[in-house]
């Protein structure tokens, strides 16, 4: 078991961040620490936008930061738990990066 | 372009779910869902059927969905209304069936102040569904109902809650209605189509495999992929089984099909996978009831995992290849990359592999032991009734069951050769389901032959949907497999508790089923004997219009087999209460 960081954009929308924050409840995945704030600088994300080919307007999106302790295995499966998440647009841990259902092999957040 | 019309929200929703194609809602009404039951009434489009608890709502709605592959809509009122619809909800979210159900909700305005009826329905279905709105804004209702559907039915499917406050649908504020043409969802996009280099490398396997094994799951009905399914297999030649969820996306009647596999699957189809060296898994999840020990799971075997759901891929079994897509579209281009192959790929060769199957069937096939007196000194076993049943419907009927020993039965003798035909509750395993599920396909299939499949206890946990079908002329059949015990719990107490039968059994308290059929206004029939069994289900079977009850007494003593050995591998298995493998 290690720390490790994960980081989400979302849908600044009435719970959304319940169901991040449920779904390490239910399996039993302790949070270290969880920060969120309202993106309002755009610029990193432009390749979210052209991707999903949309425009991010003020107090849209949220950036999500969470540590948790957790093996490898179970790493993977977050990822792939909280990509699957309506309201979760992206979701990257130190090494991969989920963009509504495209893994890319590096940390984009 | 005209002037737009001008709506209440709840009258918005009546027109958003007749614009969505809603036919029929399964619901129950109460104090905070009162404003949408007048637009109910004030509509002619879509039936509401009434039902007699909010759970059976929820499994007719699912039982309407599993058998026609359109979602099932829902609607309840606030508080005990939504939590009673709970069980029914969570049932569809682990066997990934679409559906809508929308609650009723206090006004905003008392939210949060322990108002009458009351609860956070959002809060309390949260892990329970696939996604869910809460409307704030009643101009939102439309746009709300079309991502709902779209969310329920696209990718992998699942339960949807929409909760409204009961302001929101006031007669008094209107709104001007349009239902949006498309639901554009920025951060939801499902797999639809493979990656192609997925594609080349799950072909490049399947042409090279000596022992595959095709493991086709509820994931595949999903998808709609028999036709594809079934092309896939004239290539390749290979053994089949499926899943409980996915029995008849493969005809059960196939020379290759191996029968179910899993907890209490065929002895050839465990026996198949534990010893494969290319196993093809098609919308199947490698669920705990498949895989027993996972560490000793099929230890010579590569995994293809064709899936739309990338949580589900390398979850219990590593894949070493993953293609994720509609599993329909994924073998669409499996198929057409191999039928340019076909030159490299000989039938032959697995000749060896299906004679080893062959073996194994003929060694434990599933009628072993079975049927060695027919005699009334012996009581009727189970296994019998499905198989009468099978063969009296021509294996052409829904099959709806509950949950315990009569399910497994069903799934083992009743042998299904269209998808969409055996309707239970595989993951979530709720007892209570048959009966409102077979009510939900029969108004989608009101001229074929229904029956549910129960046991004495399953059928006491919606026994009150009986009315409901008397209300709207539903003639289920209803097959009672009665061994006066909570069948599944007395086997598991029998094998692992030193036959201490704890709370299992009734205490002679059971109810006349006979004459309870006979007071919700429909026929009952009692069967105890073998040489009545036969003929009364052939009557009760010629009652075309009429629901029948058939209470049949079975075996009390007898057990599923066979049966996987806890944390051992596929191969270790009970195949009676004597002989392991």
């Amino acid at each position: 078991m290690i720390k490790r960081k994960l980081t989400l954009i979302m849908e600044n929308k009435p719970g959304a961040l319940v169901r991040v924050v449920g779904l390490f409840h239910q399996r039993g995945y302790n949070i270290e620490s969880l920060h969120v704030d309202p993106v309002d600088d755009f610029t990193p994300y432009k390749f979210i936008e052209e991707q999903l080919e949309t425009k991010f307007k003020e107090n849209e999106i949220s950036r999500l930061t969470i540590q948790t302790l957790v093996s490898d295995s179970l790493m993977r499966q977050i990822l792939r738990q909280l990509n699957k998440l309506i309201d979760v647009i992206a979701v990257s841990n130190e090494e991969t990066t989920y963009l509504k259902g495209v893994l890319l092999d590096e940390n984009l957040l | 372009m005209g002037t737009k019309l001008k709506l209440s929200g709840a009258d918005m929703l009546m027109h958003a779910l007749h614009d969505e194609g809603v036919e029929l809602i399964f619901g129950y009404p109460g104090g905070a869902a009162l404003h949408i039951y007048d637009a109910i009434f004030r509509q002619d489009k879509i039936e509401h059927i009434l039902v007699r608890h909010e759970q059976g709502a929820t499994h007719a709605a699912d039982g309407y969905a599993r058998s026609t592959g359109k979602p099932g809509v829902v609607l309840v009122t606030s508080g005990p209304g939504a939590t009673n619809a709970i069980t029914g909800i969570a049932t569809a979210f682990m066997d990934s069936i679409p559906m809508v159900v929308i609650s009723g909700q206090v006004a905003s305005h008392l939210i949060g102040t322990d108002a009458f009826q009351e609860t956070d329905m959002i809060g309390i279905s949260r892990p329970v569904v696939k996604h869910s709105y809460c409307v704030f804004d009643a101009n939102e209702i439309p746009k709300i109902v079309k991502e709902a559907f779209h969310v329920a039915t696209s990718g992998r499917p699942g339960p949807v809650v929409i909760d409204i406050p009961k302001d929101m649908t006031a007669p008094d504020n209107l709104f001007e209605y349009e239902y949006p043409k498309k639901a554009n969802i920025r951060s939801y996009n499902p797999p639809v189509e493979p990656d192609e280099n997925q594609i080349e490398r799950a072909v490049t396997e399947l042409l090279n495999a000596k022992r595959p094994v095709i493991y086709a799951g509820g994931g595949a009905i999903a998808s709609n992929a028999e036709e594809e399914l079934f092309r896939l297999n004239e290539i390749l030649d290979a053994p089949v089984t499926n899943t409980l969820m996915g029995l008849g996306i493969y005809p059960a009647t196939h020379h290759r099909f191996l029968g179910m596999l899993g907890m209490h699957g065929t002895y050839q189809a465990n026996m198949a996978m534990h010893n494969a060296d290319l196993i093809i898994a098609i919308g199947a999840r490698f669920d705990d009831r498949i895989t027993n020990n996972p560490s000793k799971f099929s230890p010579g075997a590569k995994v293809i995992h064709f899936d739309v759901d990338h949580s589900s891929v390398s979850k219990i079994i590593e894949a070493n290849i993953a293609v994720f897509g509609q599993v329909k579209n994924s073998l669409s281009a499996i198929i057409k990359l191999l039928e340019t192959k076909l030159d490299q790929y000989n039938k032959d060769t697995l000749q060896p592999w299906h004679d080893q199957i062959k073996n194994w069937k003929s060694s434990h096939g599933l009628n072993y032991e079975l049927y060695k007196d027919e005699s009334d000194e012996n009581p009727i076993l189970p296994q019998a009734v499905v198989q009468h049943v099978y063969n009296i419907t021509e294996g052409k009927a829904y099959v709806t069951s509950d949950v315990g020993q009569h399910q497994m039965f069903a799934a083992q003798y009743y042998h299904f050769d269209e998808p969409r035909k055996w309707i239970n509750s595989g993951s979530m395993g709720t007892m209570g389901f048959g009966l409102p599920a077979a009510m939900g396909v029969k108004f989608a299939f009101p001229n074929e032959e229904v029956l549910c499949i129960t046991g004495e206890g399953s059928i006491q946990m919606c026994i009150q949907e009986l009315s409901t079908c008397l209300q709207y002329n539903l003639p289920i059949k209803i097959i009672n497999i009665n061994n006066e015990a909570l069948g599944m719990v007395k086997q598991w107490q029998d094998m692992n508790y030193g036959g201490r039968h704890s709370q299992s059994t009734y205490q002679n308290s059971l109810p006349d089923f006979v004459k309870l059929a006979e007071s919700y206004g429909h026929v009952g029939i009692k069967v105890e004997k073998n040489s009545e069994l036969k003929s009364a289900l052939e009557k009760a079977f010629s009652m075309k219009d009429r629901l029948v009850f058939v209470d049949v007494y079975v075996d009390p003593a007898e057990h599923v087999y066979p049966m996987l050995i806890a944390n051992h591998s596929l191969e270790d298995m009970w195949l009676s209460k004597d002989k392991k493998t």
